[in-house]
């Protein structure tokens, strides 16, 4: 048994397909790059994946993580071209590498916010939004409602906006930079943050983006892999690349 | 940074990935220099349409040929439906978002009565003119094709041409017509390719209430289309480079067709009749095109596509075969279409030892003399024979199909379905002994439908009213713990018959279906009877005339003109035959 964890890439149209529709695909490019995969017993066998947090849907990332267990060893750099060889247009493992066995448990568990860059329209004036951004970080409590056709729920967004900055460096005008809370203990997503600042979706938002996932930076998370500095060290060069 | 029109509108609806394209296996072609453009275009959502073996086939017949370019488009949602007219925004293909109306031909498969109302729909979201005679040389040619061809009639108006049969030679004449450019000439030279109903060419002439009437050739037509059919099916392409959507369709896996067509002759089957005669792919071909979709999909799991799988001659090998190459790495064989017998238990149960999967039988009536009228020739002693080798092998669920309303059934032959049941049920609890906590039969109850060309459509459907009393009786006869019942809406039947039987006339109530608002009516939650009465009543045609009437032996019907390879004297003798079986 071998594992590895990939960082790819997921962009332009392909930001409409779900996390399930996401890992059927990944499931089927590896099939088709004949990775040596390590199959879960039982009634229907199938590829052993685990997924880092899944991105919301409308969202491209260049921070995505997949786990992958092989039933035999092989070189990260040829996993990772030979899975990119059989990918569709919009995925791109951007590096692999494999997983030290007495990391395994640990896996994603760790990373609890994720980083996102939404580029604006050109029309959006840089002070009138930090002025949206102080006041919405000004706020102790962000009620919101959530789920569409199920009976709805009440989320306090506030403690999961770990923060938020605007951000000139896009060439076409203003962005905005968010840190939000993910994975297990719950989440937002960057667009509950868009309609929170009182923006329109529709015509004020050109993109969203994942640009990072991580720990958080207090002790207070649980050590993990963070701490040791690998997921940082992606970051940094992922963000060369970006789309 | 500009957003193109389409793509605003994607943030906005459900399921969005269903509009866009990108699926592995998905073919760009360069719009400019290709002669004829095809958009292949499929009456329901992405999910159900991309599960048609009959899209992929097209999709890769055409594009694989130089001159040809073909993209796909499916109904948008009723969301995405109120977006597109909301924003003025016309239909375009998933591949290149080109507008369908810029296409040449714009090719719509008819796979069941009930998409209709999406045919018309799809054409007016495109800005194409309903009714063909609307239609000038800037529009595209509407072809249409697939399992409802074998009638046209009812959309007769709609649609400048219909293939009738199979379509993957004939795609390449219709598309190689269309570069004609002008309409007339491309018609002309449409009507004379074999299978090709020109409707414009025929005048109908009515002598009855129903489809009672005769189709004629108006302007240099043939009499009779004949349904066309690829002779070599070994030969025929098979497309191993399947698309793999993203999205979870009906059936995401490997479709490897294995044979085409059905010796079995059950009266009321229309797929039996009109897909003759009974073609198959050599196994050393079955085993290699097995492997190649495998390699270019990733799939998990290879399904046998046929009528009937176990009719296959080498299917034994076949199955052994697919699981000795495909088996270790966790490819599976799935084998839809079972016999009731113990030789298909059996090959099923070498298919479990990859994948598990399930078993569906399908006696259809309750009783052996209700089976025999119907042409189904299953004994009774057949089936618990097939039941016992599922248990003793390790199954605990079984699914069986029946139809109701079937000609001269009795109450007591309904009756019969759940005694079957019953007495198939007492007899698993008593093989599977300390399992039987585990026993569950799942009886799925469909309504008759009469179909063209087969020895029963002369029959009338039983009124909605009688089969809601026959499934009420079942209701109540089937309360049991073990016994799954589900059961297709009578009214929805009722409409499949009356268009199934459909003339012109009944193309008219369609027509006013959809101005009244009717959309995916094969989906429960959209289907509204009530809206089809007043859209019946208001085209002046009468449902019950179509759907329920039993037609005179003799008359012409609205379909005659389409030759589907059986002669109407065989298919009466059947009838008269079915009518008189007394008993076995």
């Amino acid at each position: 048994m071998a594992q590895f964890v990939c960082r790819y890439r997921k962009r332009g149209e392909l930001r409409w397909i779900s996390h399930l529709d996401l890992k059927r695909t990944l499931e089927r490019a590896m099939r088709r790059a004949q990775l040596p995969l390590a199959l879960s017993q039982g009634h229907n066998p199938h590829p052993k994946l685990s997924f880092g947090p899944p991105l919301p849907l409308g969202v491209t990332s260049d921070a995505e993580l997949v786990a992958i267990h092989l039933s035999e060893a092989m070189d990260a750099d040829q996993l990772r071209d030979r899975l990119n060889g059989q990918l569709p247009p919009g995925l791109q493992v951007l590096e692999a590498w494999s997983l030290p066995a007495y990391r395994r448990k640990e896996t994603f568990g760790n990373i609890e916010l994720a980083g996102y860059l939404v580029t604006l329209s050109e029309n959006m004036q840089r002070d009138d939004l930090q002025r949206r951004v102080d006041q919405l970080l000004a706020s102790s409590e962000l009620v919101v409602q959530r789920g569409g056709e199920r009976p709805e729920r009440t989320v306090n967004l506030r403690p999961l906006i770990h923060g938020i900055e605007v951000d000139d460096g896009e060439a076409s005008g203003v962005g905005l930079r968010m840190s939000l809370r993910t994975g297990s203990h719950g989440g937002a997503r960057p667009q509950e943050v868009v309609a929170l600042l009182g923006l329109d979706a529709q015509t004020d938002v050109i993109r969203y983006h994942r640009t990072e996932l991580s720990a958080l930076p207090t002790a207070a998370s649980k050590p993990g892999l963070a701490q040791r500095g690998k997921w940082r060290r992606q970051r940094r060069k992922g963000s060369e690349s970006s789309t | 940074m500009q957003i193109s029109e389409f793509e605003a509108l994607l943030p906005r609806v459900t399921k969005p990935a269903r509009y866009i394209d990108g699926e592995w296996n998905a073919v760009h072609k360069d719009w400019d220099s290709a002669r004829v453009r095809v958009a292949l275009v499929y009456p329901d959502v992405y999910e159900v349409g991309m599960s048609h073996l009959g899209l992929h086939i097209l999709y890769h017949v055409l594009n694989s040929h130089p001159d040809y370019l073909a993209e796909r488009a499916f109904a948008p949602w009723t969301d995405m439906e109120a977006e597109l007219r909301r924003a003025g925004t016309p239909l375009v293909s998933l591949e290149s978002r080109t507008p369908l109306r810029e296409f040449d031909i714009i090719g719509i498969t008819l796979p069941y009565e009930l998409t209709y109302t999406n045919v018309l729909n799809l054409l007016d979201l495109a800005g194409v003119p309903l009714r063909a005679a609307d239609r000038t040389d800037d529009h595209p040619l509407v072809i249409g094709g697939g399992p409802g061809a074998v009638n046209p009639e009812p959309m007769a108006a709609f649609f400048d041409a219909v293939l009738v049969g199979e379509g993957e030679e004939a795609v390449l004449e219709i598309a190689e017509a269309a570069a004609l450019g002008r309409r007339q000439a491309a018609l002309k030279r449409l009507a004379e390719i074999p299978g090709v109903y020109v409707p414009s060419l025929y005048a109908y002439s009515p002598t009855g209430p129903g489809p009672v009437g005769v189709v004629a050739p108006v302007d240099a037509a043939p009499a009779a289309v004949e349904r066309r059919y690829v002779a070599d099916l070994d030969s025929a392409l098979f497309p191993v480079k399947q698309l793999v959507p993203f999205l979870d369709t009906v059936h995401s896996r490997v479709t490897l067709e294995i044979m085409r067509g059905c010796a079995r002759g059950c009266r009321f089957c229309q797929a039996g009749a009109v897909y003759r005669p009974r073609r198959e792919r050599k196994l050393e071909t079955l085993l290699r095109q097995a492997e190649e979709a495998v390699a270019a999909t990733g799939y998990d799991e290879v399904s046998l596509l046929s009528f009937t799988s176990v009719d296959h001659s080498r299917i034994e090998e076949l199955v052994s075969g697919l699981i000795e190459r495909l088996g270790k790495q966790g490819v599976g064989v799935a084998l839809p279409s079972l016999r009731a017998d113990t030789f298909s238990v059996a090959i099923a149960n070498r298919i479990q030892q990859v994948r598990k999967t399930g078993l569906t039988f399908a006696p259809e009536a309750g009783t052996d003399r209700l089976r025999s009228v119907i042409g189904k020739r299953m004994a009774e002693e057949e089936l618990f024979a097939a039941a016992d080798a599922a248990f003793s092998s390790g199954w605990s669920r079984l699914k069986l199909y029946f139809m109701i309303g079937l000609p001269t059934e009795t109450e007591e032959e309904v009756e019969g379905i759940a005694d079957l049941v019953h007495r198939l049920v007492a007899f698993g609890r008593g093989a599977l002994g300390a399992r039987r906590g585990r026993l569950q039969i799942s009886v799925s109850v469909t309504a008759f439908v009469p179909k063209p060309h087969t020895p029963f459509q002369w029959m009338g459907q039983e009124e909605v009213e009688t089969l809601a009393r026959k499934q009420r009786l079942l209701q109540a006869g089937l309360r049991e713990r073990a016994v799954k019942l589900s059961w297709t809406d009578p009214q929805v039947s009722a409409l499949e018959a009356a268009i199934s039987r459909g003339d012109r006339r009944v193309g008219e109530a369609i027509e006013r279906a959809w101005q009244l608002g009717a959309r995916f009516d094969s989906w429960g939650e959209h289907f509204d009877f009530a809206r089809w009465q007043q859209a019946f009543a208001e085209a002046d045609v009468d449902l019950r005339d179509y759907a329920n009437q039993a037609l005179p032996f003799g008359s012409p019907l609205a379909w005659d003109h389409i030759a589907c390879g059986v002669e109407t004297a065989t298919l009466r003798g059947e009838a008269e035959r079915a009518l008189e079986t007394r008993e076995v």
